[in-house]
């Protein structure tokens, strides 16, 4: 019997990752028009609505840089985490926590001006972050706790956080006693860049370009990629495993975190345990497509906030919730799967032969 | 009034999506380490073999939760199918809806087969049939992700339509900040509690009317004198229908004790399951409940009890259980919402309707109910219609004894609309 | 199967790994119902050889005979379905899951009734005396009773022939000797057992044939063991030297650079595997580690150069203690070290050759926070020119290069950062003749310019063509020390198995 077998190249595909987009994009948007007119509705029409939506005009485009602006940041996060080989799955809860202190701040700087009262929420939604990753990075770095577990625990934490809180001590005293946590502040609100694209565009586009220089090109990074490559190698070289695990872990955090800030003062008028709007774990599809590299995480935090943007858009033209989700997870199959190709072969397994 | 708790479709997706892949990565980072080490030692790569097996494990994995996703997208699909074949054909040329005037809907969940947003979309096809204005929806907008209700809306402006109306609580803000925005829009929040001059309004209906009648049949159908009330959140609508559902069954059976269980969730069958079955086993024999689901009927169901449903009538779900329902009829007060936009005679406010206006009614009522107990339903029914009946009048003790309302008193509107108590009779905590 | 007399038949396998030959035209019988051992040293091909019978490694030449039939394996599965079962050193058993279901795994009915299934297990253990109890967790067990775990798995999947490679090495001794009394009662069911070890006694204790190979050929095939005396194995195993082209100049060893006084160190299963050792090294010698695997000289080379914590004992790098020094503060001491694993220790796989250049030097190449990517590919270029590292481009992955060029990259940055000691572990193992001399020449060379240079190697004749001194090690002992140039090869192959000369 022949069976397919992924095979590692030696040598990745040259260029393939622009490529890898290109073919799983064609292919999925194939098996998509299958579905939609398995579903009753015009591919063509369904495709195009996709577009127009998150890339028809400056208005579409700029809603969907302001998705792409956290799952950027998400991404970011996990693929900080990742240089290192550690998988930080808990840009969730740092996002919510980081959402959660800055909403914190807002309260007691109620009556702040608003530049004060938006830079210290977005810091205090960082640190809030790498707060929420200390637990895991400590537990990783000393006594060796698996982080992917910690991470993924602390999600659920976060988000009963949030639900205490505004079930109880933040309970909306003007919610005519409805569950809610009271509205911000109008001055926290993060001023437009153009269209609906707020200024944390320009907060995420710097970090990336800083921390991205710094996993690529600092002695900083260096050591992140060699400790990532090998922790024998690392300990060989004199780099000290447990500081850089905890350093790295907590920059995750305060990088997710900081999409929690940025996340409350643009889009958000009040605190909700769904704030983060999943984007934590879309980070780290985001990470995964970008080959866990800083420097592509952008252009794929952008596709993705197309997709969704797009994706949801069709809804209004009667597309089913769920041939929408099952398009939108298509697409990113679809790439995720040429991105592999590149790095990986698919041979046919010889068949046994057994003669007698 | 829902929350995001039923309708994480496209997030679920993400987050499942995530973790396979986090495992696949880390299978394949597994087979590298392998490669690596087998160069250096002559060909000791014992565990080639071990890594094979890994990855078929994570194969079968990936493929299990696939299943499920598609059984999950089945099954909405048809429900969708069924709902909308007829719009389907009038929404196919979008973007020549831009000269016409038309409404779009924004949903929390899908419409499916019965609950709040089905009731919704009742009303909508009403509407649409009333005033002969096309109308969209679109579903599963997470109503607590502020960026998702904001895409929505603005998707549904940049289409043309003239009448935006949200059916979630969570909508508030976002519908708010829109219609700051898109000034020649006209947007209505239903179960809110703001509005502005302009173009935002707010709509919402007094369902503890219908609630007071339902009280009436569950108070005279138990025989434990024990009812359970599997409620949501403890807040002013909530109470109010537990309130106004305790004095209906006070007025048939002055022993009766109205148990309540919070969920915490107006959208969760597993927990809404839990809840009744709890209260069951405390005693209760009729299951009253403010959630937007049917398990609370279908433990009732299960145990042999009686229910009372909520949002739409839900009797085919629970035949045997089923008693009777406080049902939401939102079709007359959208078609006036939508004409008057059309006419231009819109003034937004606090709609806040009634038995009168026909936005809240009662469902069917069961066979077995006692003829004399739905001849005073029918009663009382009429005298809500008529407005000489207030479910909220003196005397009236609160949970604890002391007295809210004397002898003749009515409760005043701001009263009412904050009602943070229980009335005596009901056993549980507010707040 | 009729009563053929030989179970297994290996003709003439061949097997190459990039820049080695594993197994050359290698040959093994193994008789039905006897316990053959198969000798030789690391990198004889004794691994390969069983990883072909078992279905793990298909050989590019020669047949494989089981029973007299020709077979052709494809994979694991198809030679434990036609008898063949092998027990790696590292056991593949899931912890959480009991004995009996480890045992089944994979290998279960359809229905599982696990109360009928333990009975079972418990009936097959006890048929061949292998005690343990089918209900205990694997995370419960000793090495010892999880080896016979492995053991029942491929009993349970009716083995013929069981391979267990280097079995004794998590044992202790009381254990080793219930295995014999296991394997034997096998053997007398008609079994056939295949012993790989290099511990001469065990073979002599438990064995009844032995084929011995050499540099991935048979040199001895299927002697009775009874007729052999372990002088005899030994010789055979280390064989006779072949060349001494290389052997530098004798010269006077110059100040001592490097001692080791009465060191302690655990291994990774925390068991000792340094006791009271006590060497030194001078500048302008070489100073040769002989000894089986395993016997303490990854331990012995991993705390000089700080990567493992000692128990007791110091070690002095010119005559300061720097027992407690990091890898770094040993580094810039001038102690340079080549370790044994150098893809996952001395060299980063997934980084490209320049990122391995400086991995030692990186805070040197700097500009700010920022590596001065300039300079270090010029260090790089620097290191790739000096030691004839044959590489495409800088930038590429080291994963590319071949083993001979990861080596001189490695040696080459070692040497680089102009050291007093090297301490190198294995430099040549796995790397064609060409690559193996070269390295050797690096390191005589480093002697002959007054560096202290302490080589651990399992080759023999590696050692004795360029080791001024040699220390024979064995279970985490000096067993014994020679000069480089009155060293008997057969008393040293001796010293190694354990025994004394």
């Amino acid at each position: 019997m022949i069976r397919p077998v992924l095979v590692r190249r030696e040598v990745p595909v040259r260029g393939g990752q622009p490529l890898a987009f290109a073919v799983g994009l064609l292919v999925a948007l194939l098996l998509g028009a299958v579905l939609l007119l398995v579903a009753g509705d015009s591919p063509m029409e369904v495709y195009r609505r996709m577009l127009s939506a998150s890339f028809g005009d400056l208005e579409a485009f700029s809603v969907t840089l302001n998705r792409a602006i956290p799952l950027a940041l998400a991404g970011l996060a996990v693929a900080i985490a990742a240089t290192m080989g550690l998988w930080n799955i808990g840009a969730e809860g740092q996002i919510l926590f980081g959402a959660t202190t800055a909403a914190g701040i807002a309260q007691i700087g109620e009556g702040w001006s608003g530049p004060v009262l938006i830079l210290a929420m977005i810091v205090g939604g960082s640190i809030g972050g790498a707060l929420w990753a200390l637990g895991p990075a400590a537990a990783k770095a000393y006594i060796g706790v698996n982080e992917i577990i910690t991470t993924l625990m602390l999600n659920e934490i976060a988000v009963r956080l949030i639900r205490y809180l505004i079930n109880g001590p933040w309970k909306d005293p003007e919610g005519y006693g409805f569950v809610q946590a009271p509205a911000l502040p109008e001055q926290s609100f993060l001023p437009n860049l153009f269209q609906r694209t707020h200024i944390g565009l320009l907060i995420a586009i710097a970090v990336l370009a800083v921390i991205g220089l710094m996993v690529s090109r600092s002695s900083w990074g260096y050591e992140l990629r060699v400790a990532g490559s090998s922790g024998a190698t690392a300990a060989y070289a004199g780099i000290s495993l447990k500081r850089k695990i905890l350093t790295v872990l907590v920059l995750s955090g305060a990088v997710a975190g900081l999409a929690g800030g940025i996340e409350l003062t643009g889009n958000a008028t009040r605190l909700t345990e769904t704030v983060s709007n999943g984007y934590g774990f879309a980070g780290i599809i985001v990470a995964a497509l970008a080959l866990m590299r800083p420097s592509g995480v952008a252009a794929v935090a952008v596709l993705f906030g197309a997709v969704q943007v797009g994706g949801q858009s069709i809804k209004a033209i009667g597309v089913s919730d769920a041939v929408s989700t099952v398009l939108q997870a298509l697409i990113l199959f679809g790439v995720i799967a040429a991105g592999v190709l590149i790095v990986y072969r698919i041979e046919m397994a010889e068949p046994k032969v057994r003669s007698t | 009034m829902k929350s995001a708790e039923g309708n994480k479709g496209t997030k679920a997706l993400w987050r499942v999506l995530a973790l396979l892949l986090v495992f696949v990565m880390i299978a394949a980072a597994c087979g590298d380490d392998d490669g690596d080490d087998g160069e250096a030692d002559d060909g000791s790569t014992a565990s080639d073999d071990m890594d094979d097996g890994d990855m078929d494990d994570m194969d079968d994995d990936g493929h299990d939760h696939d299943d499920d996703m598609d059984d999950d997208g089945h099954d909405h699909d048809d429900d969708m199918d069924d709902m909308d074949d007829g719009d389907m054909d009038d929404m196919d040329d979008m973007g020549d809806m831009d000269g016409d005037f038309s409404a779009a809907f924004l949903y929390i969940s899908p419409v499916g087969e019965a609950g709040w947003t089905w009731a919704h979309d009742q009303g909508r096809l009403y509407a649409e049939e009333a005033t002969g204005i096309p109308t969209v929806f679109v579903d599963s907008i997470d109503d607590t992700s502020a960026a998702d209700t904001e895409a929505a809306i603005r998707t549904l402006v940049a289409d043309g339509h003239d009448v935006i109306i949200g059916t979630s609580f969570g909508y508030m803000d976002t519908m708010e900040a829109m219609a700051d925005e898109f000034p020649d829009v006209v947007f209505e929040h239903v179960s809110g509690y703001k509005a502005n001059e302009t173009n935002f309004g707010n709509t919402f209906g007094k369902i503890y009317q219908p609630r007071y009648l339902t009280g009436m049949i569950a108070g005279a159908a138990t025989e434990t004198n024990q009812i359970g009330y599997v409620a949501a959140f403890p807040i002013p609508e909530v109470a109010r229908g537990i309130n106004a559902f305790t004095l209906g069954a006070q007025r048939v059976n002055p022993d009766v004790e109205v148990v309540v269980q919070w969920t915490s969730t107006w959208f969760d069958p597993a927990i809404e399951g839990d809840a009744a079955d709890a209260l069951l086993e405390g005693g209760a024999d009729v299951i009253a409940m403010h959630q937007d689901t049917t398990s609370a009927g279908l433990a009732a169901e299960a145990a042999g009890a009686r229910w009372v449903s909520y949002n739409s009538d839900m009797s085919e779900f629970a035949p045997d259980a089923y008693l009777a329902s406080a049902i939401w009829n939102w079709g007359p007060r959208y078609a006036e919402i939508i004409s008057s936009a059309a006419d231009g005679s819109y003034a937004p406010g606090f709609y806040w309707g009634g038995y009168a206006d026909g936005i809240v009614d009662i469902g069917s009522i069961a066979d077995d109910v006692d003829s004399d107990i739905v001849a005073q339903v029918q009663d009382i029914r009429q005298q809500m219609i008529d407005g000489t009946f207030a479910v909220f009048s003196g005397p009236l003790f609160a949970q604890d004894g002391t007295q809210l309302l004397a002898e003749g008193e009515v409760m005043d509107p701001g009263m009412l609309l904050g009602e943070a108590f229980f009335v005596q009779g009901v056993v549980g905590d507010i707040g | 199967m009729d009563a053929a007399p030989l179970a297994v038949e290996l003709k003439g396998i061949w097997k190459r790994f990039p820049g080695v030959v594993a197994n050359a035209g290698t040959e093994l019988t193994v008789k039905r119902g006897s316990i053959h051992a198969v000798l030789g040293e690391n990198g004889a091909g004794k691994s390969t050889l069983m990883n072909v019978l078992a279905g793990v490694y298909r050989p590019e030449e020669g047949e494989v005979r089981l029973f007299g039939e020709r077979v052709v394996f494809a994979n694991p599965a198809d030679a434990l379905a036609a008898g063949v079962g092998m027990v790696h050193q590292e056991f593949r058993l899931v912890p959480t899951f009991t004995v009996a279901e480890n045992v089944v795994l994979g290998a279960a009915d359809r229905v599982l009734n696990m109360g009928a299934v333990e009975r079972r297990v418990a009936e097959l253990a006890g048929q061949f005396s292998l005690d343990v109890d089918p209900q205990r967790h694997i995370w419960q067990l000793s090495m010892g009773e999880r080896q016979r775990v492995e053991i029942l798995k491929a009993l349970w999947r009716d083995a013929e022939i069981l391979i267990l490679d280097e079995p004794t090495a998590v044992l202790t001794p009381n254990e080793a000797d219930e295995l014999g009394l296991v394997i034997r009662r096998m053997a007398n069911d008609g079994r056939s057992v295949i012993f790989i070890s290099h511990k001469l006694h065990e073979v002599k204790q438990y064995c009844d044939e032995a084929t011995v190979l050499r540099g991935g050929k048979t040199v001895a095939a299927s002697m009775p063991v009874a007729d052999l005396t372990p002088q005899q194995l030994a010789e055979l195993m280390v064989g006779e030297a072949t060349e001494a082209a290389l052997r530098p100049e004798p010269r006077q060893a110059g100040e001592q650079l490097l001692s080791v006084q009465n060191l302690c160190a655990l291994n990774n299963r925390s068991l000792e595997a340094l006791s009271n050792i006590s060497l030194s090294v001078h500048a302008g010698e070489i100073v040769g580690i002989a000894g089986v695997a395993g016997n303490g000289q990854r331990e012995l080379s991993d705390v000089i150069a700080g990567l493992r914590e000692s128990t007791s004992g110091t070690v002095t790098l010119f005559g300061e203690d720097i027992t407690t020094a990091t890898p770094r503060q040993r580094f810039r001491a001038g102690l340079s070290y080549i370790p044994e694993d150098r893809v996952g220790v001395g060299l980063a796989p997934q980084l490209s050759v320049t990122d391995n250049a400086i991995l030692r030097s990186y805070r040197e190449h700097t500009r700010g926070p920022l590596i001065a990517v300039d300079r270090a590919k010029a260090f790089c270029a620097d290191v790739v020119d000096s030691f004839k590292v044959r590489t495409g481009s800088l930038d590429q992955r080291i994963a590319g290069l071949s083993g001979g060029n990861l080596q001189r990259l490695l040696v080459g940055r070692e040497l680089t950062a102009e050291p007093s000691v090297i301490v190198a572990s294995q430099p040549t193992r796995g790397l064609d003749v060409q690559g193996v001399k070269a390295i050797q020449e690096l390191l005589i060379d480093a002697r002959n310019e007054g560096l202290g240079v302490l080589m651990i190697s399992e080759d023999l004749d590696e050692l004795l063509a360029i080791s001024d001194r040699i220390i024979v090690m064995h279970e985490g002992q000096i067993a014994a020390e020679y000069e480089g140039a009155d060293a008997d090869r057969s008393a040293i192959g001796l010293a190694m198995a354990g025994e004394s000369p």
